[in-house]
């Protein structure tokens, strides 16, 4: 029995289906049921190589336990329970969110956009200024 | 998980692990350690097996969970809420009536 890797069973949970919010607390829980379990071996005197091994056998094989998970249709992704309602939410969230992208886009960049502006106003007037003045030569002169 | 116990199993450590939590708040290892020292052995849980069990009744309203830090470490304590409660208590219905059932077949069995 291997030691169990957490990264790669949070990583396979979410690949399931499994919202992040239950895989990433499951993964925390699993792994301090671990170190538990270590603990307890290394007190009754095994040494820290088959302390670990011992906590990893108790603690069962990673693929049963995505199973067990992934069995769990509440514990999935929203998407992942309302598959067909998902097809249809989506896309319409996506073009209801299109047009309103350059506004949040440029509340986000509101500092860039005001500097922006004030360079094309600043440039607005010296060209209307020189115009003007050329304007002016032609009517007086 | 450990592949302790058989089919007919399930359903079984819900209604362990309710039970325990209405008699005090705990988190999974210490009562993976319960269910042990309460059945004495004879039920013998996959370590891993309560958590999905956990956060199914987390979610359906039959628990709620609070984060608590002891001795360095996060542990997830988990309670239980009226909806557990009385889920337990259906649960527990339901059991002895199955088991008064088997029972029954059994015995009826044994005499014939």
């Amino acid at each position: 029995m291997r030691e169990p890797d957490f990264n790669v069973l949070a990583t396979r949970l979410l690949k399931n289906g499994i919202s992040p919010r239950h895989a990433h607390r499951t993964v925390n829980e699993l792994r301090d049921h671990y170190d538990d379990l270590v603990d307890a071996a290394v007190d009754e005197g095994a040494n820290s190589k088959t302390a670990r091994l011992r906590a990893a056998k108790e603690l069962g094989t990673m693929d049963e336990f995505v199973a067990q998970m992934s069995s769990r249709r509440e514990l999935k992704m929203w998407a992942r329970r309302y598959p067909r309602l998902a097809v249809i939410v989506y896309p319409i969230a996506c073009l209801a969110i299109l047009p309103a992208m350059p506004v949040f886009l440029g509340f986000a960049h509101r500092t860039a956009l005001m500097r922006w502006s004030a360079s094309l106003l600043a440039a607005g007037l010296v060209t209307a200024v020189l115009l003007l003045i050329m304007q002016l030569s032609i009517i007086l002169g | 998980m450990a592949q302790s116990n058989p089919p007919f199993m399930s359903g079984v450590p819900e209604l362990l692990l309710l039970r325990l939590l209405n008699e005090k708040e705990m988190y999974g290892y210490e009562l993976v350690r319960s269910i042990k020292q309460a059945t004495q052995e004879a039920i013998s849980l996959g370590e891993g097996v309560i958590y999905p069990v956990l956060h199914s009744l987390e979610r359906n309203g039959s628990l709620k969970s609070k984060r608590k830090t002891v001795s360095g470490r996060t542990r997830v304590y988990y309670a239980l809420t009226k909806k557990g409660r009385d889920r337990l208590e259906k649960l527990r219905n339901d059991w002895s009536r199955i088991q008064g059932g088997v029972a029954t077949a059994l015995g009826a069995t044994t005499n014939a």
